[in-house]
């Protein structure tokens, strides 16, 4: 799959965006890593749907903008990109930092989207969970539960090392957004969190504590997978988050060899 | 030390051999099976009152072998008529089923018993797999996987689903939830060396199904030992069971007798059918991967060794009361073993020769070495 590069102007400065696919139109925010156009399951998704992925300012080389310094904002800017650059309301897909932003968003935003999907997502670290380690080896096996499928064509490491850094301009480090918890019951979008088995980074309280508080949200756990699910289980993220945005709810549900019959209606509809 | 009392519940009144696999069934009389089912109950219940701590059952498929192709029935009928023993498991056959059945079957029987169940999650023995038609080569990968989603649906407060290699839910919450939290104790077996890394891994009790030889066992063991000890769990010698048969009778020609005819009997007339279907899983697939051709003379040689070579050995348990404490104190002292799972039913040992043995553990066996 190809994707464009393109420019958006919002209220606060330009915004870096990436889009490819076709079909309806889905907004994926990305990790602490950045953007990563090779991902397995986004290309997957691109086949059934049109992928927009705004590059979150300071990652991947872009500049901060001046006034957009916290998740709130973020989310801010993420709305104002849904209406300026998509149109209308559209399915989102979070993961890790961007399945935090994507939460607020829900929170502040929940008319300009349909679906969530959030990744692992990062910010609901309970007190006194491991945070991430400072270790490079602890570091890699956190994060991935097969690090042979790490591509090697990957981001230098000076990039990944500035997204991380780039992180901290949005957040105090604290491991637990405390406002977001308070009002992740407001959240009124069909939410489908998923958490990889061997997630090194991200405990199972945080999906956990989701899931009880965003009213019609669903929790799958993604077997032999950790925090980077994307790389460890691609074919697995796939499934589930395709299946979940075509068929909401009904993704419950096994529609054996009826479900190839329905895409491909879908599909011509 | 703790101790289990075992049963098979073979099928034992059709003596005729046979190498066929499946056995057929038109040699199961259901009104004698109605029979040896009360019969063997009964036998599991008095376990109880002998001062046994755990009762086991098993499962096994398409032979006279077993009759307890789904142990949870038998299990549910024991927590009826027992009050105080564990109600061990060892096991259900994991890649063989549903794991979420396993799951609610297991946590029914937790709170049925009010807390009593051992949770045993084994692989099996290779002729299941075609009883079943499960590919061998999958067996440690669903026994991992279905392990795994068994604990988390026994534990996980929230509604979730599952996205795995072998199992694929949308929707989990099971109902009952065991009473054991964070859930009940489980035991894993060991033999190859892969199994015993699998229960260190999931902070298991490792149970030694068969103790070929002291050092076997003492290798598995120590692999088990140091796998738990990476995953940050550290085993004591409670966590370890060791099975062992036991004939015991007043005279020790007479025990010795006996279980060298049931042991003919098992080898003759339960097993053949077995060993058949066990034959063309070990020399057709990977089952026990670079071990197999190993494993696969082991079996046969097994079952050519004397009751004699066994005491040589000191792999089994026959003889007086004396002798036997004796056996169990040197096992004890190679194994360092908490728990010993004993099998007195060997193929055809009538219930009666078996009761006696009971009675003879309880009173002059039991007290000698239940401090070990």
């Amino acid at each position: 799959m190809t994707f464009q590069e393109k420019e958006a102007k919002l209220s606060a400065g330009a915004v870096k965006y990436f889009v490819g696919g076709d079909g309806p139109p889905v907004l994926y925010l990305h990790s602490g890593g950045g953007v990563r156009l090779a991902s397995k399951p986004i290309n997957d998704w691109a086949e059934s749907f049109k992928i927009f992925m705004p590059v979150t300012p300071g990652f991947d080389g872009t500049p901060f903008l001046d006034g957009v310094d916290s998740m709130q904002g973020l989310a801010d800017l993420a709305g104002e990109f849904i209406d300026t650059v998509i149109g209308g309301p559209c399915d989102v897909i979070g993961y890790s930092f961007g399945g935090w932003t994507a939460a607020w968003l829900a929170v502040l935003h929940g008319g300009k989207i349909g679906q969530m999907v959030l990744e692992g997502p990062a910010g609901f670290r309970p007190d006194g969970a491991v945070g991430l380690a400072s270790d490079p080896a602890e570091f890699v096996k956190q994060m991935y539960a097969h690090p042979e499928k790490i591509p090697e064509d990957g981001k230098p490491e000076e990039t990944v090392a500035h997204n991380r850094k780039a992180m901290g301009h949005y957040h105090d480090a604290s491991p637990m957004d405390k406002a977001l918890v308070a009002r992740l019951g407001e959240i009124e979008t069909l939410t489908l969190i998923l958490h990889g088995t061997e997630d090194g980074a991200i405990p199972e309280e945080s999906p956990r504590l989701l899931k009880s508080l965003i009213p019609r949200s669903f929790l799958v756990y993604v077997y032999d997978a950790a925090h980077v699910m994307e790389i460890d289980q691609p074919e697995r993220v796939s499934l589930l988050v395709r299946d979940f945005l075509t068929r909401a709810e009904g993704f419950l549900v096994n529609w054996g060899d009826e479900a190839a019959g329905l895409d491909a209606a879908a599909a011509t509809a | 030390m703790k101790f289990a009392y075992f049963h098979l519940m073979p099928y034992t009144e059709s003596p005729e051999h046979t190498q066929d696999w499946p056995v057929p069934n038109k040699r199961f009389d259901p009104r004698t099976g109605e029979k040896l089912y009360n019969a063997y109950l009964d036998n599991m219940v008095y376990a109880e009152e002998c001062g046994f701590d755990w009762v086991g059952c098993n499962e096994h498929h398409m032979s006279p072998f077993g009759m307890m192709s789904n142990p949870n029935l038998i299990g549910a009928s024991l927590i009826q008529r027992t009050t105080r023993i564990k109600i061990a498991m060892v096991g259900n056959l994991i890649p063989l089923l549903n794991p979420l059945r396993v799951a609610e079957e297991y946590a029914m029987l937790d709170v049925l018993s009010g807390g009593r169940l051992v949770a045993g999650m084994f692989r099996g023995i290779p002729h299941e797999y075609v009883a079943y038609n499960m590919a061998p080569s999958e067996s440690y990968g669903r026994l991992i996987e279905a392990t795994q989603l068994i604990i988390k649906a026994w534990t996980e407060p929230e509604p979730f689903g599952w996205e795995g290699e072998y199992y694929q839910y949308r929707a989990v919450s099971i109902w009952p939830r065991p009473i054991q939290q964070p859930h009940p104790r489980i035991i894993m077996s060991g033999s190859s060396p892969r199994s015993a890394e699998i229960a260190g891994r999931f902070g298991a009790m490792f149970g030694i199904a068969q103790l070929k030889t002291f050092d076997d066992a003492r290798n598995l063991i120590d692999i088990y030992r140091e796998s738990a000890k990476a995953h940050g769990f550290d085993p004591k010698p409670e966590d370890v069971l060791v099975s062992l048969t036991l004939s015991l009778a007043e005279d020790a020609d007479e025990a010795k007798e006996t279980l060298t005819n049931g042991r003919r009997f098992f080898a003759e007339v339960l097993g053949g059918g077995l060993r058949t279907a066990q034959k063309l899983v070990l020399q057709k697939t990977r089952y026990y991967g670079d071990e197999m051709k190993g494993k696969f003379v082991d079996a046969r040689k097994s079952a050519q060794i004397s009751v004699d070579d066994l005491l040589d050995q000191g792999t089994i348990l026959c003889g007086t009361p004396k002798m036997v404490v004796d056996q169990l104190k040197h096992v004890h002292a190679a194994m360092g073993h908490g728990v010993t799972n004993i099998n007195m039913k060997v193929g055809n040992i009538p219930d009666e020769t078996i009761y006696k043995g009971m009675d003879l553990f309880k009173d002059q066996v039991l007290p000698h070495v239940r401090d070990l």
